[in-house]
């Protein structure tokens, strides 16, 4: 374990920028986003949690998969370093890994190229994750639900613990204990830091809410998918897709072309199953036409059927669909009202 | 870039064929542009089909592994890709990505009976698969197909149906929803026709067509005693990226691009909102 | 004021005079309302009414809700101001029958906006709210803050001239007809005064952080087309993507859409994401129509809504 002063983030975001494209948490108009920095000055640690997760980092909203004119298709070229991220806090970096069972393989057809997203991978593979750890989780924060914990180090390379005026590094994983290895103005961390890291993680863990058993969700989601206990949870629902725009974990898209005169792009942009276009097909048919079916399909999916493909829930419990939907559709309610139904 | 998926490679249209009087529905033979992009593929695959500037849409390959040299899709016009695929001219130059998806389940079937039930214009992917078959003739039982349409003029292949008819390897059942003058087969929906036609409850059936017409054959064949573990049907649910990613053609924890779009009626028993 | 709202609503119940109520209860975060739907009269103990009863509740009239129009022939909605006026407009819209819905009016002193309380606190948690007169006290985990009621509402309740439903069929307590507002206007007449090119960059800057997620649209009471034509591919009017020049079409277009129609509720500010300062170019074609054909939505339920009487060789200069 290293421990960097505060003061001298600035040296290190620098020495990291040498090698890496550095993204970090960004205000941007009153929110926080994660950008790409060039000096520490641009980091804002002081939002709790991003407003927009750090899945765009790696899946931006909108994407140029490729270009075409009357010359021919052509993809957009890549130079740029190796993707580091700063700042993500352990509900992000997880979900960093799930994406990557979806984007950056094929469950069905596992390790044939051709159902890997090269557009995923070139960014995803070889990226350095600078796990924060959270000292102050929020109302909203429910990762204790999902086998995570404000202090949890899964899915980081390097985890990293913010005290009065140090950054304590902990190195996970080997690449990780590579680069902090290579960075020698650190100090080394001490028992006492050890004792501060508990401390904060004991603090940290009082703040969280009630624990709920999310073992049988998954069992008991499976035995009531045709009960009306989903028009009950879905009515508030307005459809908005926010709470899907801003999970880190979702990761629906729709392809588009835009352009004219046989010059354009085609791009890829979010989208969400919440939306009514989003399974309306050409002939008007529509397998999830009504509000409830959809509502049904977002909770499916996050604890029913990503299970069934990667035995993991698809919710690091982040608490931000919690946080922006406009009704307050909180996806715990929804959660308990499934278990006690 | 030779790994991006995501890129769709160049075909030339060779052949244009209208398969009905309104022209809704069209034929389209395409040819590789380049020899190195050439792939092979099963009955029952299909492909994205794109029109730059417009978008992509998934159609079934028409053609049979066997038509070497050529894929074969028929369009339905209905929306903004479709019609600008109807627009396409002899000569054009087209973009494909696939094959993508899995097939009919041929190698169970070797050695086995085999009934084909399909309605409307989705029996582009049986043609596929019967053809494959009729080329492998051996290697299969008898053949039944059942294949209606609204009208005569809705069945699609009409030449090759001409000569399907005259086959003595194969029983071929059309039919049409309500009489019209001048046709001597069968008049009626496909589920009674099947009904009537009666195939043995030990063949594999391959079912192909518009949900409703899915869902009054089903109780029809089970009331045969077919087995939901020998009874298939190819889905169809939006779809954009094909390969498992973008999430749109999900049923229950399915993906209709990968994981089908063939799957046998014992799956999707257990698949929640298959129907 | 509460126990008077549940016994009435109570009562409305019990006597058929509603079959259904769409009111406010407890939310699940602190200081959140959340929508309640309300059939059974011992329900109605549920409801709450106070400064975070923020939704414009009569969304659940249109759109993919028509379902509820058709299961409930009368449907009581508890209202501020600002819904009262939606009902009013879908009366004049055609998109239900005055009859069909009740409006419970009740005394409205203006709903928090969240976003500006996260500004005060610098993003620190905000536990509890207590208001006393015209003073709040913000509370959190490790602080305490004293501000005026004013710095945390929301602008559209800041600015707003009818807090009390003016149409309504029951109301909680005595209805204010209208209150003075001074500069009701202002966010307009202060855009209005910059130069073309700063309006531009504000707009443009504002406008860059849209994500698209058409949150704003939904939450909207007066977005209730079927498809909306950011939806339609055949042709397709404007680009998906999160650019700004797509987003910026996007957000006029609405904003023309919703010309004469928008009631300043202010969901679609609470409901942003990204916090896209959206009441300004609302404000402007309101006060633009104002000015033009003297015509304020949802104020007069006899009075045609002034996009329907809107003739083609009209000046279309309006927006910027
Ligand atoms: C596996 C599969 C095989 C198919 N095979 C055939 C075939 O052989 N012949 C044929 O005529 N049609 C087939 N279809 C249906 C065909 O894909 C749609 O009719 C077509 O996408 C409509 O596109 P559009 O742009 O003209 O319509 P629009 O209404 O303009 O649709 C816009 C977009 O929605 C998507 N979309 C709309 N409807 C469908 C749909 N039913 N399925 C998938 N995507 C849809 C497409 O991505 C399309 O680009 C098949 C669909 C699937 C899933
Ligand atoms: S579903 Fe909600 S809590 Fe779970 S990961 Fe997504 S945004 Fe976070
Ligand atoms: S919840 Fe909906 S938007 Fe999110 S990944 Fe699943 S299907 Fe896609
Ligand atoms: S944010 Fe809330 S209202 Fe919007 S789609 Fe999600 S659950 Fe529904
Ligand atoms: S535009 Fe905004 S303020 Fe106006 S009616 Fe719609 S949601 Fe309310
Ligand atoms: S809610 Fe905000 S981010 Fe979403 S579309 Fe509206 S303005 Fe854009
Ligand atoms: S089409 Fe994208 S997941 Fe099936």
């Amino acid at each position: 374990m290293l421990k960097i002063k505060k003061t001298k983030l600035n040296e290190f975001i620098d020495f990291l920028n040498r090698d890496y494209s550095v993204y970090a948490p960004v205000e941007h108009g009153k929110k926080t986003t994660f950008k790409k920095i060039e000096t520490a000055l641009e980091i804002d640690h002081s939002a709790y949690n991003t407003s927009k997760s750090a899945k765009e980092v790696f899946f931006p909203q909108a994407e140029v998969m490729f270009k075409y004119s009357k010359e021919g298709l052509k993809v957009p070229e890549r130079n740029e370093k190796p993707f580091a991220i700063w700042a993500i806090r352990n509900c992000d970096a997880k979900s960093l890994k799930m994406l990557d069972s979806v984007f950056g393989d094929a469950r069905q057809h596992p390790g044939k190229d051709y159902f890997k997203d090269p557009y995923w991978k070139q960014k995803y593979d070889n990226c350095l994750v600078f796990n924060l750890a959270c000292n102050e989780p929020l109302s909203t924060c429910f990762c204790h639900w999902f086998d995570g914990n404000p202090f949890d180090k899964t899915g980081s390379d390097v985890f990293v613990v913010e005290t009065a005026d140090h950054y304590i590094m902990e190195d996970i994983s080997d690449k990780g204990k590579k680069f902090i290895d290579s960075y020698d103005k650190a100090e080394k961390a001490d028992d006492n830091d050890v004792k501060v890291i508990d401390e904060l993680k004991a603090t940290a863990e009082s703040y969280l809410g009630d624990k709920i058993d999310t073992k049988p969700l998954f069992d008991k989601l499976k035995k009531i998918w045709d009960e009306p206990v989903w028009d009950e949870v879905s009515a508030k629902c307005i459809n908005c897709g926010a709470c899907t725009f801003v999970c880190p974990t979702c990761h629906c898209f729709d392809v588009d072309d835009e352009g004219k005169d046989g010059k354009g792009s085609r791009i890829r942009l979010w989208d969400s199953c919440m939306f009514q276009l989003f399974t309306k097909e050409a002939s008007g048919h529509n397998p999830r036409g009504v509000a409830v079916q959809r509502v049904r399909q977002r909770i499916m999916h996050k604890y029913n059927y990503f299970r069934d493909n990667y035995q993991v829930d698809l919710c690091t419990g982040c608490g931000r669909c919690v946080s922006v939907c406009p009704v307050n559709l909180d996806i715990r309610e929804v959660i308990k009202k499934v278990l006690e139904y | 870039m030779c790994n991006n998926t995501y890129i769709p490679i160049p075909m030339k249209v060779e052949k244009i064929l209208s398969e009905n009087p309104d022209g809704s529905l069209r034929t389209f033979d395409l040819s590789f542009v380049n020899e190195e992009d050439k792939f092979d593929y099963m009955p029952g695959q299909f492909c994205e089909f794109s029109i730059l500037g417009k978008g992509e849409s998934p159609f079934g390959i028409a053609s049979s592994p066997t038509e070497e040299g050529i894929l074969k899709f028929t369009v339905n016009r209905t929306g903004s890709v479709t019609n600008e695929i109807h627009y396409l001219n002899v000569g054009d130059i087209v973009g494909i990505r696939g094959p993508l998806g899995n097939w009919y389940p041929l190698e169970k079937l070797k050695g086995k009976d085999v009934v084909i039930i399909g309605g409307g214009f989705a029996f582009t992917t049986l043609r596929s698969m019967l053809i494959y078959m009729l080329e492998n003739r051996k290697d299969y039982g008898d053949i039944t197909v059942i294949y209606g349409a609204r009208n005569p003029d809705l069945l699609i292949y009409k030449e090759e149906l001409a000569e399907w008819d005259k086959r003595d390897d194969l029983t071929l059942h059309l039919t049409i929803d309500t009489p019209v003058e001048g046709w001597a087969k069968h008049t009626g929906f496909v589920p009674t026709i099947t009904k009537e036609v009666s195939p043995d409850p030990s063949a594999w059936a391959i079912v192909c067509g518009p949900p409703i017409m899915i869902k009054f054959t089903l109780p029809v064949l089970k009331e045969l005693g077919f087995d939901d573990t020998r009874i298939y049907t190819s889905l169809e649910r939006r779809m954009k990226c094909g390969i498992g990613k973008c999430g749109r053609c999900g049923i229950g924890s399915k993906y209709v691009c990968i994981d089908g779009p063939v799957f046998s009626f014992e799956e999707l028993k257990s698949i929640p909102d298959a129907f | 004021m509460i126990n008077e709202l549940r016994s009435q609503v109570k009562k409305l119940l019990e006597d058929k005079t509603v079959d259904i109520v769409i009111g406010y209860g407890k939310g699940s975060l602190p200081n959140t309302a959340t929508p309640i739907f309300i059939t059974k009269p011992e329900d109605a103990d549920q409801l709450i009414f106070d400064n975070t009863c923020r939704n414009n509740l009569t969304v659940y009239l249109t759109k993919d809700r028509k379902k509820l129009k058709k299961d409930y022939k009368k449907i009581g909605i508890v209202s501020k101001g600002c819904d009262a006026r939606s009902v009013v407009l879908y009366t004049v819209e055609n998109q239900i029958k005055r009859e069909q819905a009740h409006i419970i009016g009740v005394p409205c002193n203006g709903v928090f906006e969240k976003k500006k309380i996260q500004t005060i606190t610098e993003g620190k948690e905000v536990i509890d709210i207590k208001v006393e007169g015209d003073e709040v006290t913000l509370k959190g985990r490790a602080f305490e803050k004293k501000v005026p009621l004013k710095e945390v509402l929301s602008d559209s309740c800041i600015y707003c001239r009818y807090p009390d439903a003016k149409e309504y069929d029951t109301f909680i307590g005595e209805p204010r007809v209208e209150v003075e507002v001074a500069e009701e206007f202002k966010v307009v007449t202060d855009f209005e005064d910059k130069t073309a090119e700063e309006r531009w960059k504000y707009i443009e800057e504002e406008y860059s952080k849209c994500i698209r997620c058409y949150a704003c649209r939904n939450v909207c009471p007066s977005c209730y087309c079927n498809e909306c034509f950011v939806d339609q591919n055949d042709p397709q009017w404007i680009g998906k993507t999160p650019e700004v020049t797509d987003s910026v079409i996007f957000h006029l277009i609405r904003n023309l859409h919703i010309a004469g129609r928008c009631v300043d509720c202010g969901s679609c500010v609470t409901a942003c994401p990204v916090d896209l300062d959206l009441r300004i170019m609302n404000k402007k074609v309101e006060k633009e129509v104002k000015e033009r054909f003297n015509y304020t939505a949802g104020l007069d339920i006899n009075e045609k809504p002034a996009m329907v009487s809107f003739c083609e060789n009209e000046k279309q200069d309006f927006i910027m």
